[in-house]
């Protein structure tokens, strides 16, 4: 089981939070038992916007965090 | 619709944050020589990123601050700083003007226009079914594939569908293939040119152009500046508002939000809906089919278009009725005589139609949410974390189901049914080349006695080019926001007069 925690607070939707979120839940919907979405309010962790979009997978913090990114990063874990 | 609606890329994230940028610097007041600096820092690398040139990137740039400031699209021949140009316009009406839609010529990569090629998937095979069922015998099989002659090729796509290798591809110019009304013709170098008698400002082209070679102007200044002039602001929001700015984000953050930037008051647009809806039901009611043979809705501004542009004849069976954004307007002035109003939504041509002789004084100002979205970046308001305890209930379930395909026509129908013990047939155009069909069978008198339906984008307005969000779960959200509306029909609405019902 993989946790990621996705920002989407106004930063994080403005560049692309939504995006992400969107292909995870459908990517959940194919490995229902092992991943685990938990949508956050603001981490304040973007720097303003320069490091937006926030998501961290697991342990692992991603910044500027872009859909094939956190995919993969996602799958690494599950296989 | 466009392959590339719903999908986060470089371009969508360069157009936000110019957004982002003349917000910011409207907020700040900024000088002028300051827009100057825009296009260094959002292309703030040393070696290009996206394109053949960090020049051409910067310029680009550029060329969308000028549009999304208003003014208009001008070619790079004569030698002047950003600020210049924007000095001027702000020092005149700073009136942003039509066409509305604008190619950013030099960001336009010139693809070719609708035509069949054959890849190097050809094998060359004996049968060659391709030239056997082309129809003006336009392919020859040359020395190492099969070769389509564009001179005589037609576009039949009847080779295509031959093919046992997918050897024969259709390629269309994206911004020409999202347009359904064929406004998309070429200049004298090959690229985009918008024919402005034929374009009825979907802003479709916007979306599918992956070069990000098309925008719409923007009044993200003008209101901004309206806010900070400490004018009477109020707003009213489209429909397909809620979930557009996160998941965490309710109706009531939005309102809450909005009052935080500096709007006096937040009225759903749907409450005018709710006004449409029943206005257009009595139409309905009294002129079809004695006086009128049908009635097509008037809500979304392109299909009213496509219907003056390209199918005059049927425009004056186009209900004359007003829009629900029209309405809503309507609804603020009344209450608050030296309000400015804000007309918030997903779509690109309610700028136009606020621009009209009828509506500019109703509607001060039109922005998309992904404008919106950038002004609260730009205004450092967390939507996640602001409190919200107003409960907004201004209109019924059929009045907030509008924003879906489908959406508008039932509400009328709900109340024929209701009031005037109506069932009238329905005939919902979904997609702008669908309205154009739509319009063209109304005119050869297919559509009699109907209740005709126009949406130009694909999905209704949640599937407008304004929006965050992927247009489905867009949907999702509104069929769920119109549950929790504490009325059914419109004419259980409170806030409606006695008269109007």
């Amino acid at each position: 089981m993989v946790k990621v925690e996705i920002c989407v607070g106004s930063h994080c939707s403005l560049v692309g939070a939504l995006n992400i979120l969107e292909t995870l839940e459908k990517l959940q919907e194919e490995y229902p038992e092992q991943i685990q979405i938990e949508r956050v309010e603001c981490m304040d962790m973007c720097e303003n916007i320069k490091k937006a979009p926030v998501v961290k997978v697991g342990a692992e913090l991603i910044t500027s965090a872009q859909t094939q990114m956190v995919i993969s990063k996602v799958m690494e874990r599950i296989k | 619709m466009s392959k590339l609606k719903g999908i986060y890329t470089d371009i969508v994230k360069i157009r936000r944050m110019v957004f982002a940028e003349l917000a910011r610097l409207a907020l700040k007041d900024a000088e002028c020589e300051e827009f100057d600096k825009i296009p260094y820092r959002i292309i703030d690398t040393e070696e290009a990123t996206y394109r053949s040139s960090i020049f051409k990137e910067r310029a680009i740039v550029a060329a969308r601050v000028r549009l999304g400031l208003g003014m208009d699209y001008e070619t790079n021949q004569e030698h002047k700083l950003l600020s210049e140009g924007i000095r001027n316009f702000l020092k005149n009406d700073n009136q942003l003007k039509e066409p509305l839609v604008n190619v950013i010529r030099f960001a336009c990569e010139k693809c070719p226009t609708n035509a069949h090629f054959v890849t190097n998937n050809c094998r060359k095979c004996l049968a060659h079914p391709c030239s056997i069922v082309c129809p003006v015998d336009a392919i020859t099989i040359e020395e190492h594939a099969a070769v389509i002659d564009q001179e005589k090729c037609i576009n039949c796509g009847k080779c295509k569908k031959a093919c046992p290798y997918e050897a024969i591809v259709n390629y269309e110019r994206p911004c020409a293939a999202a347009c359904g009304v064929d406004a998309i013709e070429s200049d004298d170098y090959d690229r985009a040119k918008i024919n402005q008698d034929k374009c009825v400002s979907c802003g479709q082209c916007i979306i599918a152009c992956p070069f990000g070679a098309i925008a719409d102007k923007s009044m993200i200044f003008q209101l901004l500046k309206s806010i900070k002039r400490g004018e009477d602001v109020r707003a009213i929001i489209a429909p397909s508002f809620v979930g557009q700015f996160g998941p965490l984000v309710s109706a009531e953050k939005i309102v809450a939000s909005l009052k935080e930037l500096g709007m006096k008051e937040v009225r759903e647009v749907s409450l005018g809906a709710d006004f449409a809806s029943l206005h257009e039901a009595e139409l309905f009611a009294e002129d079809i089919p004695e006086k009128q043979p049908y009635l097509g809705t008037s809500c979304c501004p392109s299909w009213t278009y496509a219907a003056d542009k390209h199918v005059p004849e049927v425009k004056d069976n186009i209900s004359e009725s007003s829009s629900p954004m029209i309405f809503a307007a309507q609804s603020v002035k009344e209450d608050n005589q030296d309000s400015k109003v804000v007309f918030i939504g997903p779509c690109v041509s309610k700028k136009l139609e606020a621009l009209s002789d009828r509506v500019k004084d109703e509607v001060d100002y039109v922005i998309t949410f992904e404008e919106l979205a950038a002004i609260f970046v730009a205004a450092d308001i967390e939507l996640t974390k602001v409190d919200a305890e107003e409960e907004i209930r201004d209109a019924s379930y059929y009045g907030r189901a509008y924003a879906n395909a489908g959406g508008v026509a039932e509400a009328i129908r709900q109340n024929l049914k209701e009031k005037y013990e109506i069932d009238p047939p329905i005939t919902k155009a979904d997609g702008l080349a669908e309205c154009k069909k739509t319009l063209i069978k109304a005119k050869a008198g297919v559509l009699d006695g109907h209740l005709v339906e126009g949406m130009a984008c694909e999905g209704g307005c949640v599937g407008g080019p304004g929006t965050l969000l992927e247009t489905t779960r867009g949907a999702k959200y509104v069929t769920k926001f119109a549950d929790e509306s504490p009325y059914k029909f419109a004419f259980e609405n409170d806030k409606l007069n006695k008269k109007d019902k």
